[in-house]
C-alpha cells in the first residue's frame, strides 16, 4: 500500500508521467476528468449549501492535510476564502530532496475546484503568484445573491 | 445578519492523514488503464516506486528484509488496519487482514477500481528489484486482504 502520507509525491509523478507520455494537455485533461468524476462530495455539499458548503468541505480536508492556513466564511458577502500560508502538498514537494515538483503542480487545484464551483454558479478566483513558496489564495463567491 | 466564521489551521495542530488520497490513486489507476492501457499504469507505478522510495531502497540494501518490515509496520501504525508479519531468516511474509485504504474507500463511498492493489504489487516489485530482492503479492480485488512475500 502506498500510504496516503506518501501520496503527494506519487501524484506529482503522475503529472510528470502524463506529460512525458503525451504532453501538458494530457495532464490538464486528467485534472478535468478527476474534477468531473471524483469531486462529487464537494459538488454535492456546495450544491446543497452554497459557499457554506465550501467552508464545511475544506474545514475537514485542510485539517486532515495538516495545512497552515486560514479559511473564512462571510455569509453577508456570500464569500468563502482560503488563505494558504503553507500548502502541505506543495510544501512537501519543495522539501523532498528526491522529488522535483511538476512545473505546473499548483494548477491542478485551479482546474479541479474551478470546474466544480463555476458549474454551480459561483465566482471563483485563485491567486497562484506565490505558489512557489507553497502559498496561494482562493476565493469563491456567490455573485447571484444580493450582497448585504 | 449572516454569520462570519473563521478557522486558522496550524500544521502542528493536526495529524497529516488524508485518506481520501487513496481514492485519487484509485481514480488515477482507472484513468491510466482506460486511456493509456494497463502497461502504462504499470510503467507509472514502477516510476513511483523508484522516485519516491529511494530512502527505503537504500535501507533495504543495508538492512535487508528488516527495513521492509519496519516500513510496513510504520505505514500501518499511521493508517490503522490489521496485519501480521512473519519474519524468518531469508523471508518476510506480510499478511494484511484488513487493508485500511480499502476500508476507507468503502466506508466513505469513494471511487474504487478492482486494480487498486496493483499499486502495492508493482511498487513493491519496483522497490525490491532495485534493492536486489524479490517479492510477490497475492490479493483478491476488493477483499481488503493480501499476502505479500519478500525474499532475497
Amino acid at each position: 500500500m502506498i500510504s496516503c502520507t506518501e501520496f503527494i509525491p506519487a501524484y506529482n509523478e503522475l503529472f510528470v508521467f502524463l506529460e512525458n507520455k503525451a504532453d501538458k494537455q494530457a495532464v490538464v485533461t486528467f485534472w478535468e476528468s478527476l474534477s468531473d468524476k471524483f469531486l462529487y462530495n464537494l459538488r454535492e455539499i456546495v450544491k446543497a449549501k452554497g459557499v457554506a458548503g465550501c467552508f464545511e468541505y475544506w474545514s475537514r480536508t485542510l485539517a486532515e492535510e495538516a495545512a497552515d492556513c486560514k479559511i473564512t466564511l462571510d455569509e453577508n458577502a456570500d464569500e468563502f476564502t482560503i488563505e494558504m500560508k503553507h500548502c502541505p502538498s506543495k510544501g512537501r514537494l519543495i522539501s523532498d530532496r528526491h522529488v522535483k515538483p511538476y512545473h505546473s503542480y499548483c494548477e491542478h487545484c485551479d482546474i479541479l475546484y474551478r470546474r466544480v464551483l463555476e458549474t454551480l454558479g459561483l465566482e471563483y478566483s485563485i491567486d497562484l503568484s506565490n505558489c512557489g513558496n507553497a502559498q496561494c489564495r482562493l476565493v469563491a463567491r456567490n455573485s447571484i445573491r444580493p450582497k448585504v | 445578519m449572516g454569520q462570519f466564521k473563521c478557522i486558522e489551521f496550524r500544521a502542528s495542530d493536526n495529524e497529516y492523514l488524508h485518506k481520501d488520497f487513496h481514492g485519487v490513486l484509485c481514480y488515477a489507476i482507472k484513468y491510466l488503464d482506460d486511456n493509456f492501457g494497463h502497461e502504462a499504469t504499470t510503467e507509472y507505478l514502477k516510476q513511483v516506486g523508484l522516485a519516491i522510495y529511494k530512502d527505503l531502497i537504500q535501507n533495504i540494501k543495508i538492512q535487508g528484509l528488516a527495513a521492509i518490515e519496519k516500513h510496513i509496520i510504520d505505514v500501518f501504525a499511521i493508517e490503522g488496519g490489521e496485519f501480521e508479519t512473519i519474519h524468518v531468516p531469508g523471508k518476510l511474509t506480510v499478511i494484511v487482514k484488513a487493508c485500511p485504504a480499502i476500508a476507507h474507500l468503502k466506508q466513505r463511498g469513494l471511487f474504487y477500481t478492482e486494480r487498486f492493489c496493483e499499486a502495492t504489487k508493482v511498487v513493491n516489485h519496483s522497490i525490491c528489484q532495485t534493492a536486489d530482492y524479490k517479492c510477490s503479492c497475492s490479493y483478491e480485488p476488493g477483499a481488503g486482504c493480501c499476502v505479500q512475500e519478500f525474499w532475497k
